[in-house]
């Protein structure tokens, strides 16, 4: 209804008087005499307005403005108006989903806090696993500086369209003239995926797909091909071993991306059943590291006592050498057999006739715990199509080539063959998440998204369906892969509609489609694929790998891949470069690992500095012709004549300049081979300046800190307390007591509401840090960068110390052989050359008689009701005398403002990065102390989750970051006052120990005794 | 008031002086103009005062990360000048309160000096627990004050803060007894000025004191109350510092030998820091005659005797460290292991600084030589500086976990502003020694007829002496008509 309302402000207005009008046409009814005051130039330069009434004005004026500009940076936050349906503000969303970027393959629960992911737990539902490089994976989301944010033409911003367009008419073009197109990926393992490409190559018949891992376990894959007749890696299940014989397979770092869970499920001293494994290798692995028994050969030998070995079990002869540890073989072998089917041999060695032989050693013992129906399809590159296709664009016979994920330029050995041929083509197109060399050198560039941004699918093993969803709207302006593939093939479908249509179909049978989503996963019945078993000679793969193994010359080098980097995907992750390495605890860096024996004769040494930090020397490694500097770090337990090299660093293109560290050592990765005869090394000259976090390697005979007993001692009914797991006695009213029967205070009840513990096996802990990561993204720890590290100024409120045994573990050993004084503490605190291994995971232990907490001045720290030790941060002062106190030396301080500070230009210096920040936990500003909370952030989350929901908590449900991303179980926490929770057992088990028990902190933070199996099979 | 004195004493003011010879040698500096080297020593003091206060802006501005510090060592070389400057701290009290208590009239001639350098230690002291704060600008939080923080009060359970307490007693307490002690002598000056403004100044610091006996008798008493409030203070701020480390669980650290052994070592320390101070003072200034040999052998008896204490205190640390046979005692700082390991440096300094170069003083020639006290004064300077970083970074390097065993290296603002404590120091303590009477003039002259060389010669000659007469006036105007 039009509406004819008059609105008027007068009488006379609504009359339409005349006055009105005039009025509105002159507002000022009378003249304002301007011309009086301004006009008349005189009276002007007779004012009163003196000089110094000007200065006045002046300086009035600029008061008034430097007042009215102190005011505080006003930063808006814009609220909802209306609120999504599935985001409450405060509350955290967890989605399934699965990690697969080509080297990494995980089922995750990803955490979302207002539509953004903050953290990516394992999906325990899923059996799923996380690596610290896993955990790491968010960080690397918000990596602003390496995405790629839209799609390019030589270097020009193009449309979708155009770019679509473009490609499509070049595709059409190369397939009229038949001119050959290859799809060059990493491993995918997505069916989907798979099934698009194949549609692909059907709308582009001269198209190939070829399956690319910088990290490869081609050999593996070829010799399950042989003899199984089926490309893809077998299963393992270590769970169920009683011997596990391994050949330099890091099977708890990336061989066949880890089998750590199976593994330490296999060895339990509480249920009897315990593996018995011995490591042959040369390098100091982490699995290594974790072993029964580590058998230190050189590549070569390795080969060698592995045939020696299938000679020994099968019976056979094919031809090998006498090495060092025959005997040791021979033990092995008739180990093995006393195992039968319950032993199973791995070999590490990415060869196909090492993997033979290790095949047929396992089928010779009929073992088990090998499983060639359920495989793994995480890793299907193929080397020889790689080389292949190398060659074919060197001499022009690809012409076009469409890359996804992956940086040959920087991880062939022979880049610039490729670089050379991808000049060549007449169309290059590089789908990439993150800028590179390789896209660089492309034509086209079309940023695809990160996992996190992105719907998929990964078929893990033969059983587990992983699928992927977004948690985050796209950052930037990306489009999926998939989408390109099918858009290019003449396919409408949006990969969305195409993945929900192919699981249901070909995978879900007949399960809800929405219910997997919601799950991440979904398990298929194990397909009992009859394998087909090839006839394969094994003999003559024995030659083959005999005869190689003789050239042997010089230094032999192993290539491996470090814990935090892997192959280096994620080289720009802060993070991940300041993860210290298990082993070494260098951060920031890769080095050429040396035995003692071979750094003393060649003159490499590792000096400790005044300022606490190691040095160290440079040595020029050459192979092939190809010649690498390397600092040196001399590595106990590292074979003699053998050096070891980590793959993943030294890249540079497109990474903040903190993250350019390290040496690229693909280039020396001939044949994707991880080990390489006739290496030279030559000290060069110049200091290497490294960033370790821990400098004195053994325990210095303090072996209450960390106590090893063996599975007969656990198992034996020997009383723990005077056998092997002593706590400490004190003389009182001239008895020895137990230390904790005596108390200065009256205790507190803690038997009132909750009290946390957290249980730490250190057993079953493998050292893999992904709990140092889970810690990092939890807490806000800032990153420091590599100088700081060096200097010892490490953030982490979770470590991992690792000690190396020494020749003489003891003070009673080192003077029952007559030293004393200076010569007895270098006895005990050098590491032996090829010394044993343990690790502690080391965080504030929350002690109920906290030193920190009486020295406060100001009462910063102080007593939970909960047991937890209470950091406050906003009332520090900075004395550090906490820290000082502690003797577990947990507490961190901030040095410098980390955050916002252009010196320490890391994730929390960008606003992309800054979206990983936890908003349950404030951000540290400088000169305050911090620690580990025991992620109480998350404790009281629990219980206002069940207070709200009217119930009491649930067993085990309380967690904290590190125990819910420790993937085999080592660390267990939870309420000792509700005796359902597993960790009240724990407390009281007999492996269980306070570290420092003589001090009588009375931690909340409980150890379980690392049992080994000396008893062999 | 003058007392009798066995001539066989040497006596305490050399050479045929009379009260106004006394009031003259005093004043002199004050009335004077500082000569050039007084400049020179000024302006070098003030650079490095100026370059410390540089180096704390720049920490106070940046972080501490800027010194050495590590996660694992939280303190070094901020605690190590901290205890230091408060061990110096030590020897003012001790001579003005202890040494008064038992009539030592030998402190006379070096009290007020001994207790400007205490004062002026503290003040070093004191700046080291603000700024090795993380946050100085909330340092007023350790002060238990009514606040709307809400319910927050500070820990009285920490050693730190009983420092605070034991720190501000202290040097208010030694403040008001070496200002009551200046009143007569700022009194002299007052009258004996001739420029108004300089009139002006010393009649407001001297609260105007008149010289009648009634102001004697209260000053005395007022000495004597101080004295005796001020003498526990001797034993209490260094066995409270000595608590920052004892109360702690530190193997080397944890040690109940540290009380006594702190405050012996304060002694020992300040003690060495007056002979230092004196024996470029008493040739700056000409004072020869008041601070004469047997004041310095006098203090380096009493450097002797803590030495020793000290240096049993040293022998029992080692011994203990030893007999436990626990491993955690390795490495304290007098041990084997710090005797053979990464700081063997700074363990062997402190042995030849500390405990052999004071051996020298047993011998009587050295004792009496200026030149030597001088020199050894300097070594245990710097051995008791080595003591307290020994304690603290060699302690903290070598911890319970040996994961967590460490270095320190200090940083050039480390260095600098240990150099801006002393520049600080010496600004002070110059212009102290141009605008204060250095010596209590007031007092020497009440023992210038009992211990004085020219009256004590002329007893031993049977030569009689007149009865110092109109001793009240002694800070008085009227000092000429007391000439002889």
């Amino acid at each position: 209804m039009a509406s004819d309302k008059k609105y008027w402000q007068s009488v006379e207005e609504l009359k339409g008087s005349s006055i009105v009008e005039t009025l509105s046409e002159n507002e000022f009814v009378e003249e304002i005499p301007t011309d009086q005051f301004l006009g008349d130039k005189e009276t002007l330069e007779n004012s009163s307005t003196s000089r110094r009434d000007f200065l006045k004005y002046v300086g009035f004026t600029t008061a008034a403005a430097s007042l009215a500009a102190c005011e505080g940076p006003v930063r808006k936050s814009i609220p909802y108006v209306v609120k999504p349906d599935d985001v409450t503000l405060g509350v955290a969303d967890w989605y399934a989903t699965s990690m697969a970027d080509g080297y990494d393959f995980a089922n995750v629960l990803v955490k979302t806090r207002e539509g953004r992911p903050i953290q990516i737990m394992p999906n325990k539902e899923a059996n799923g696993t996380t690596s610290a490089r896993v955990q790491a994976a968010v960080l690397s989301l918000y990596d602003e500086k390496l995405r790629l944010k839209e799609p390019t033409k030589g270097g020009e911003a193009i449309s979708w369209a155009d770019a679509d367009k473009e490609v499509k008419a070049k595709l059409s073009e190369l397939k009229e003239a038949n001119k050959s197109v290859v799809l060059l990926t990493g491993s995918m393992a997505s069916p989907s995926t798979d099934k698009i490409i194949e549609g692909f190559i059907a709308a582009n018949p001269n198209a190939k797909h070829v399956v690319y891992d910088a990290v490869s376990e081609s050999g593996a894959a070829d010799a399950f091909m042989a003899m199984y007749g089926k490309r893809a890696l077998p299963n393992y299940h270590l769970d169920k071993a009683k011997t596990i014989v391994s050949f330099g397979a890091d099977f708890l770092g990336d061989f066949h991306g880890g089998l750590e869970k199976s593994y330490v499920a296999g060895r339990k001293s509480e249920t009897g059943h315990m593996s018995y494994h011995v490591q042959v290798e040369s390098n100091m692995s982490l699995t290594g590291a974790n072993s029964d028994k580590r058998v230190v050969v050189k590549p070569s030998d390795q080969v060698f006592a592995l045939l020696n070995l299938y000679n020994a079990v099968t019976g056979a002869n094919v031809p090998s050498k006498a090495t060092s540890v025959d005997s040791t073989v021979k033990k092995l072998a008739s180990d093995l057999k006393k195992s039968g089917s319950k032993g199973v041999v791995l070999t590490g060695l990415n060869d196909k006739n090492a993997q033979l032989i290790a095949l047929a050693i396992n089928k010779a013992l009929n073992s088990e715990i090998i499983d060639i129906n359920n495989t793994l399809n995480i890793r299907q590159g193929n080397d020889a199509e790689v080389s292949q296709l190398i060659s074919d664009m060197k001499s022009g016979k690809v012409a076009g080539l469409i890359s996804y994920n992956v940086d040959p330029i920087y991880s062939l050995s022979n880049s610039s063959d490729f670089s050379e041929g991808l000049k060549k083509l007449e169309l290059s197109v590089a789908l990439s998440t993150e800028n590179n060399e390789t896209v660089n050198a492309s034509n086209f560039v079309l940023p695809t998204p990160h996992f996190l941004e992105s719907w998929g699918d990964a078929q893990f093993d033969s059983v587990t369906y992983g699928l992927m969803q977004p948690t985050i709207q796209p950052l930037f302006n990306t489009r999926q892969v998939q989408d390109a593939l099918l858009n290019w093939s003449g396919d409408a479908t949006k990969y969305y509609d195409y993945l929900k249509s192919f699981a249901t179909t070909n995978i879900l049978g007949g399960s809800s489609w929405n219910k997997a989503l919601h799950n991440g996963f979904f398990t298929k019945e194990v397909v009992n694929s009859e394998a087909n078993l090839a006839e394969v000679s094994i003999s003559d793969a024995a030659a083959k790998l005999s005869s190689s193994a003789k050239k042997a010359s010089g230094f032999e080098l192993n290539l491996y891949t470090k814990t935090g980097l892997g192959d280096g995907k994620q080289a720009n992750n802060p993070w991940l470069q300041e993860f210290p390495d298990p082993i070494t605890r260098a951060s920031w860096d890769n080095y050429l690992m040396m035995s003692m024996a071979d750094a003393r004769e060649l003159g490499f040494s590792n000096p400790v500095k005044d300022n606490g930090a190691i040095d160290g020397d440079y040595a020029k490694v050459s192979v092939n012709g190809k010649e690498v500097v390397v600092p040196v770090m001399v590595q106990p337990g590292q074979a003699i004549g053998s050096v070891g090299l980590a793959l993943g660093y030294g890249k540079t293109f497109g990474l903040n300049e903190e993250m350019q560290v390290g040496v690229n050592a693909y280039p020396l990765y001939t044949n994707g081979n991880n080990i390489q005869y006739g290496v030279t090394v030559e000290k060069v000259s110049g200091t290497h300046k490294f960033a370790c976090t821990q400098v004195q390697k053994t325990i210095a005979g303090r072996h209450d800190i960390l106590k090893v007993a063996s599975l007969k001692q656990v198992t034996s009914n020997a009383d723990p307390k005077h056998t092997w797991n002593k706590p400490a006695f004190v003389s009182y009213d001239h008895n020895e007591v137990e230390a904790k029967t005596i108390d200065l205070w009256d205790e507190h009840n803690r038997e009132i509401g909750h009290h946390f513990n957290l249980s730490i096996d250190l057993t079953s802990c493998t050292g893999c840090g992904a709990c140092v990561v889970a810690c990092h993204a939890e807490n806000n720890v800032p990153v420091v960068g590599k100088k700081e590290v060096r200097v010892g100024r490490d953030m982490h409120w979770l470590r991992i110390d690792r000690y190396y045994s020494s020749e003489i573990a003891t003070r009673e050993e080192a003077k029952a052989q007559g030293l004393s004084g200076g010569d007895l503490y270098k006895a005990i605190e050098t590491e032996a050359e090829n010394p044993e291994v343990t690790f502690q995971p080391m965080m504030c232990q929350h002690c109920n008689h906290a030193p920190c907490e009486t020295v406060c001045p100001v009462a910063a720290t102080s007593h939970g009701r909960q047991g937890q030790n209470q950091m406050a941060y906003n009332r520090c002062v900075g004395t550090r005398y906490c820290a000082n106190n502690c003797p577990y030396r947990v507490r961190r301080f901030n040095w410098f403002n980390y955050s916002n500070n252009n010196e320490f230009d890391f994730n929390m210096n960008n606003e992309y990065g800054k979206m990983v920040l936890n908003p349950d936990v404030v951000v540290r500003s400088r000169g305050v102390m911090e620690k580990c909370s025991m992620c109480i952030q998350m404790t009281q989350a629990t219980i206002l989750k069940a207070k709200k929901e009217g119930r009491a908590v649930n067993t085990d449900e309380f967690e904290t970051a590190c125990s819910s991303a420790c993937t085999t179980g080592a660390m267990v926490f939870g309420d000792i006052n509700n005796k359902e929770d597993k960790v009240a057992a724990l407390v009281e088990d007999k492996k269980a120990y306070g570290v420092l028990d003589y001090l009588q902190t009375k931690p909340n933070v409980i150890y379980q005794v690392k049992v080994k199996n000396t008893n062999e099979a | 008031m003058s007392h009798y004195e066995a001539p066989i004493r040497e006596p305490l003011v050399l050479g045929d002086k009379s009260y106004h010879d006394i009031t003259e040698d005093i004043a002199k500096p004050i009335e004077g103009a500082a000569n050039k080297n007084w400049y020179i020593a000024f302006y070098i003091s003030l650079a490095a005062m100026l370059w410390g206060f540089g180096c704390i802006f720049y920490t106070v501005g940046t972080g501490i990360g800027v010194w050495g510090l590590n996660k694992n060592i939280g303190w070094a070389w901020d605690i190590t000048n901290f205890v230091w400057w408060v061990g110096i701290g030590h020897a003012g009290t001790l001579i003005s309160a202890v040494l008064l208590l038992f009539r030592q009239k030998w402190r006379m001639a070096i009290n007020r000096s001994a207790e400007a350098m205490t004062i002026f230690a503290v003040f070093q002291a004191g700046l080291f627990p603000i700024i090795h704060m993380g946050r100085p600008w909330n340092g007023y939080w350790v002060l238990p004050m009514p606040n709307q923080f809400g319910s927050l009060w500070v820990n009285f359970n920490s050693p730190l803060l009983w420092d605070v307490f034991a720190i501000s007693t202290y040097l208010s307490v030694s403040l008001v007894f070496w200002w009551t002690g200046l009143l007569p002598d700022f009194a002299m000056i007052r009258d004996r000025a001739v420029k108004p403004f300089q009139k002006k100044i010393y009649a407001l610091l001297s609260f105007g004191w008149s010289g009648r006996a009634k102001d004697w008798q209260r000053f005395e008493e007022v000495s004597l109350v101080l004295a005796g409030l001020a003498t526990p203070l001797v034993l209490s701020v260094h066995t409270i510092v000595s608590m920052d480390f004892a109360t702690s669980i530190n193997p080397g650290w944890h040690s109940t030998i540290f009380p006594p052994y702190f405050v012996a070592g304060a002694i020992f320390s300040g003690f060495a820091m007056v002979q230092t101070l004196l024996g470029i003072m008493r040739k700056v200034t000409n004072l020869e005659d008041y601070i004469t040999r047997m004041h310095i052998e006098y203090m380096n008896i009493v450097i002797i005797l803590t030495g020793g204490i000290v240096a049993v205190a040293y022998a029992t640390e080692f011994f203990i460290a030893w007999y436990t046979g626990s491993p955690y005692e390795n490495y304290t700082y007098l041990s084997v292991g710090a005797a053979t390991g990464p700081y063997a440096w700074a363990f062997w300094s402190l042995i030849i600084f500390n405990i052999i170069t004071p051996q020298l003083l047993w011998i009587k020639k050295f004792r009496r030589s200026f030149i030597i006290t001088f020199i050894i004064s300097i070594a245990i300077n710097i051995g008791m500086w080595f003591e307290r970083f020994d304690i603290i970074a060699i302690v903290l390097s070598k911890g319970h976990l040996p994961s967590t065993w460490w270095r320190f290296e200090p940083t050039f603002v480390d260095v600098g502003i240990f150099v801006g404590t002393i520049g600080f120091f010496f600004v002070l303590f110059l212009l102290y020694a141009r605008t204060f009477p250095v010596i209590a003039q007031a007092e020497v002259k009440t023992i210038l007829k009992s211990s004085g060389e020219f009256y004590k010669k002329r007893r031993e000659q049977g030569i009689p002496t007149k009865p110092a007469i109109n001793v009240v006036n002694v800070a008085g105007t009227s000092d000429k008509s007391n000439k002889e």
